[in-house]
């Protein structure tokens, strides 16, 4: 399958990265070049009835521990690296679209 | 008392301080020159912590003069790959995202490389976000290969491998994802070690794929890493996916291989785009081994050739969830004037990241999404499982397997431009990953035609990291110890 222009732009808007017109062609021939080059060789195993392996360690259990309190990221720590905040807490535009910018 | 500090190993200068035959200062300020004498040409630093540096040397030379026992890495010069957390210097990815951003903690890894008694001299250049196998795409610029500054130093742990092989630091840690270690480690001519999944924590190390990505040390010598193992491996109540380990990776490293199996795959070092002068240096190491008392046995890893497919479909689809929290919001670039919040993060994400992460995050969306999961994702977790089980099967007749690291030696700037001709470039690393297991590339010597340094990729069974690193130094030991670079003719510069 080939994917349109109109394809990669849905998934920018998905994957929240604004592309320009320019780098949506670029993309475009990217992911299909990557499509047809490199992952759909995993179209051509025989794999009916092979259980999928999800992570390298294979044959853990849960791991359990006693819920001991301990002292997390102080508050102006947490804050010094924000781009904008507002006494105790992050500060972002209007989350809905309409008013007050940030 | 005047030292040479680029012939000193990790261990000798260790004892040296210990010794009090130079201090723990005399180190640093050594290091500190040679980075600054070196790193004009090499550029393999982010960020270089010179107080921190001087601060921890200090502090190693006052327990020395209050008769302290000294800690078994003291007075080592270290840097840490720039995706690892360290209090008091930034953590940047190699990426505008992160550009003016401030470690708020350090890494497990990094901290346990302290507390041996390793003196932080900075922070390393990597490939943005670890995407890459050349270091090309830091956002900060390229660090050039020592051996040959006209050539890339493989990536994405482009930085800790150059500087090692530069005399900057005496041992660096990495991440690899798919290669991020052994591959930069054979372009540079030195020792990298992808230990286990699970072997160490990888808390504090900003997040790629998490099922794949693993810490290791780079050193110019087998016994070097096997010091950083000491220090690095074990339980880390922070990642719960570490192991609680306990072994002395030292031990038995001088033990020789003689009755050790080594498997060999003569499909595989002679595939299709391996060059020439790397397939011979991997049967003279292998004959190297043979003549050391190992016994060499063909196996098959038949699943091989889909390693590459799986991994670039579970890698962007790991790497899109992981990035996900660069919204601009909390820490990363904030683009200006946002209209709304989800403007702020497409445009905060679409200025902050460069090209390369675009791509990987873009495939890992598409992916994963509706429809399109089952034919990618699922097959890749189940190609997944035949090459975990390829390698239990080879597992069971030899203790070891040897292959290159990498198809060719370094390659010269732009040389693979185009994105999926890069990704081949891993077709020799990647599958590790997938499966978990251990590998490390230890350089055996300069490849017949390009004159640049071939690197030997071991690999063995999970959490047999102690018995591949004594395979390792056995192989090594035929070799002479590639000389720190530090003379560049100029105007060999790209």
């Amino acid at each position: 399958m080939t994917l349109s222009q109109k394809d990669v732009r849905g998934i920018a808007d998905y994957a929240r990265i604004a592309l320009t017109d320019e780098e949506l062609v670029e993309m475009t021939d990217y992911m299909n070049d990557a499509v047809a080059n490199v992952l759909d060789t995993i179209r051509s195993y025989d794999l009916e009835g092979v259980e999928p392996v999800f992570h390298p360690i294979g044959d853990l259990s849960n791991v359990m521990r006693d819920d001991v309190p301990a002292q997390g990221l102080p508050l102006e720590v947490a804050l010094e690296n924000a781009g904008q905040t507002e006494g105790r807490f992050f500060r972002v535009p209007s989350i809905l679209g309409d008013g007050g910018a940030a | 008392m005047a030292f040479d500090i680029d012939s000193l190993s990790a261990a000798q200068i260790a004892a040296g301080v210990a010794a009090g035959d130079f201090s723990a200062r005399e180190v640093a300020q050594a290091a500190l020159a040679n980075v600054e004498s070196r790193e004009g040409d090499v550029h393999a630093f982010l960020e270089v912590s010179s107080e921190l540096a001087l601060q921890a040397a200090d502090a190693i030379d006052a327990k020395r003069a209050a008769g302290e026992q000294l800690p078994p890495m003291a007075g080592v010069p270290c840097a840490f790959k720039d995706n690892m957390h360290l209090v008091g210097t930034h953590c940047t990815c190699a990426s505008r995202m992160l550009e003016n951003y401030q470690s708020t903690f350090t890494a497990t890894a990094v901290q346990r490389m302290l507390d041996a008694g390793c003196i932080p001299v900075g922070k390393t250049n990597m490939d943005e976000f670890a995407f890459g196998s050349s270091t090309e795409s830091s956002a900060f610029g390229p660090t050039c290969n020592p051996r040959d500054l006209g050539c890339v130093p493989g990536g994405s742990s482009g930085g800790s491998a150059a500087a090692v092989a530069a005399g900057m630091t005496t041992v660096t840690l990495g991440s690899d994802t798919g290669g991020s270690i052994r591959q930069p480690a054979a372009f540079c001519g030195v020792v990298g070690m992808k230990p286990t999944y699970g072997m160490v924590s990888r808390y504090g190390v900003v997040a790629f794929g998490s099922s794949l990505d693993q810490v290791g040390p780079f050193g110019r010598t087998v016994e070097d890493v096997a010091l950083s193992m000491n220090a690095l491996a074990g339980r880390d109540l922070r990642d719960c996916t570490s192991q609680p380990w306990n072994t002395d990776f030292l031990a038995h490293l001088h033990d020789g291989v003689a009755g050790k199996r080594i498997g060999v795959i003569p499909s595989l070092t002679h595939a299709e785009g391996v060059s020439a002068e790397v397939s011979e240096a991997i049967e003279a190491a292998a004959a190297n081994l043979a003549s050391a008392g190992a016994e060499l046995v063909e196996v098959e890893l038949p699943n091989a050739a889909a390693a590459i497919s799986a991994y670039y479909v579970l890698a962007p689809c790991e790497a899109f969830s992981n990035l996900a929290r660069f919204d601009g919001v909390r820490y990363g670039h904030q683009c200006a004037d946002p209209r709304d919040l989800a403007d702020m993060s497409s445009r905060s994400r679409a200025e902050g990241f460069g090209p390369e992460v675009k791509r990987r995050i873009m495939l890992g969306a598409y992916l994963l999404s509706s429809g399109v999961y089952d034919t990618y994702y699922y097959p890749a977790q189940q190609v997944r499982a035949l090459i975990t089980q390829d390698y239990k099967n080879a597992f069971q007749k030899v203790d070891a397997v040897l292959m290159p690291s990498a198809p060719f030696t370094a390659f010269k700037f732009g040389e693979l431009s185009n994105p999926t001709q890069m990704y081949m470039a891993d077709m020799f690393t990647v599958p590790l990953n997938i499966a978990g297991n251990c590998g490390v590339s230890v350089p055996v010597g300069l490849g017949r035609e390009t004159g640049r340094p071939v690197g030997a990729q071991l690999i063995g069974p999970a959490f047999a990291d102690d018995q591949l690193l004594r395979i390792a130094a056995t192989l090594q030991g035929f070799y002479p110890e590639l000389p720190v670079s530090k003379d560049f003719a100029k105007g060999e510069q790209r």
